[in-house]
């Protein structure tokens, strides 16, 4: 399944980035990127990995069957500008989709490296057999993400209303989308 | 089988008789021009009501045999039936992967008559192709593009003839790439897929990097990691 690894893109000013299965080696840069995660978007982090003995543990527990991890290394120095995940089920009931998470560092965003971190979820995600993709974004805060995903064809399912509070206390709606990934003859 | 025509060095490069769960299979490499006359297409490989296959002609395969390059691989039943074939060529000049000349080398097609699938014989037609040195020097590429694939026929979902072919063309060595080459972006069911000659060197690897994105190489951004390894 992870057997293509790493996979090469090359940004629009140049750089080259490897696409890669994050491994415990990769603490450090970890830790480093987090911590460069602006204050207000750190808010957000369900999984609050920009915490180091969070971080630690889950790359202490990292098992692809559960999560598949996925960062983006730049190539000339190893700095991870982003990460998206894709989280699993082994529950049966809902064992045929997977949602996906992603944060794109602030200094490299607007060079689609977000863009093609999705694709490689979407066609991970084919390969693995699964049926559904689903990706829950909050509005106002990604919507960059949000026009990507729509781009690679996710569809908008529903909001939440001000499911999600920011760090002033203020409310934002959660945007949930999907991508249907088993397309048959009849649906060209 | 008419061996006068499978065993004539002036019509076939190399053949071997391969036995599959559809009877022998005559799989012939490098097949010269003349040998196509003498054959004639198996009804499997034609129009249906949403699929047409790629080549059904066979003035298509000396087409392509003519080409610089060209090379065409068919698997052929008794008496001297076309049930699959495998076709390459260097790129067509309009291609983007035409800017690094002869390095590349398309693996422009495979394709199984609809009456002879699961004998594996997409398997032994393209090993038969790339069981040759000469793709050492060069990197080999293939683009599947899902409107091409017979999804009714095989009763697969996009997704799984990717995977299919991906498993295909994974036995001999090719792996995924990403581009921004704008029918591969189309859909994410397509896939262009790669296999790096043991000769072809890190700069090149380099140069088709940057080409899949549309860009020239820039000198002074040197890869800490060999390029060998991260085409």
């Amino acid at each position: 399944m992870l057997k293509d690894y790493p996979k090469a893109i090359v940004t629009k000013d140049g750089d080259s980035v490897l696409l890669r299965p994050v491994t415990a080696q990769d603490e450090q840069e970890l830790n480093k990127f987090f911590s460069e995660i602006p204050d207000d978007e750190q808010w957000f982090l369900r999984e609050k990995l920009d915490d180091p003995h969070i971080l630690s543990e889950f790359l202490r527990k990292l098992d692809y069957k559960r999560i598949i991890p996925i960062i983006a290394v730049r190539e000339t120095d190893g700095k991870i500008i982003a990460n998206v995940r894709l989280h699993l089920s082994s529950a049966p009931c809902i064992g045929h989709v997977a949602h996906l998470r992603i944060m794109v560092h602030p200094d490299f965003r607007s060079l689609k490296i977000g863009s093609w971190m999705i694709l490689d979820c979407v066609k991970t995600a084919m390969d693995i057999g699964l049926e559904k993709l689903f990706a829950e974004f909050i509005s106002g805060v990604e919507d960059s993400a949000i026009g990507a995903a729509l781009k690679l064809d996710f569809r908008h399912e529903g909001t939440l209303k001000d499911y999600i509070r920011d760090s002033k206390g203020g409310y934002r709606d959660l945007i949930i989308m999907s991508r249907d990934l088993q397309t048959r003859w009849s649906d060209f | 089988m008419k061996a006068s025509l499978i065993t004539n060095s002036d019509l076939v490069g190399r053949t071997e008789i391969a036995e599959t769960n559809c009877g022998p299979i005559a799989i012939c490499g490098t097949c010269r021009p003349a040998l196509f006359r003498n054959l004639q297409v198996d009804q499997g490989l034609g129009h249906f009501s949403h699929y047409s296959s790629i080549i059904q002609r066979l003035e298509d395969f000396e087409t392509i045999a003519l080409l610089p390059g060209g090379r065409v691989t068919l698997g052929i039943e008794d008496p001297n039936i076309i049930v699959g074939y495998c076709v390459g060529s260097y790129p067509d000049s309009t291609d983007r992967w035409a800017a690094l000349g002869d390095l590349m080398y398309e693996l422009a097609a495979v394709e199984v008559s609809r009456n002879y699938r699961g004998c594996k014989l997409g398997e032994k037609l393209l090993g038969t192709t790339m069981n040759d040195d000469f793709f050492e020097d060069k990197i080999a590429y293939m683009c599947g593009y899902s409107w091409h694939w017979d999804l009714e026929g095989k009763g697969m979902s996009a997704a799984q003839y990717r995977s299919m072919m991906k498993h295909l063309y994974g036995k001999f060595g090719f792996r995924e790439v990403y581009t921004n080459e704008p029918n591969i972006t189309l859909r994410a069911e397509n896939i262009m897929m790669i296999r790096v000659g043991l000769r072809v060197t890190p700069e090149d690897q380099m140069k088709f990097r940057h080409l899949r994105f549309g860009m020239k190489p820039i000198a002074d951004k040197k890869p800490t990691i060999p390029a060998a390894a991260n085409t």
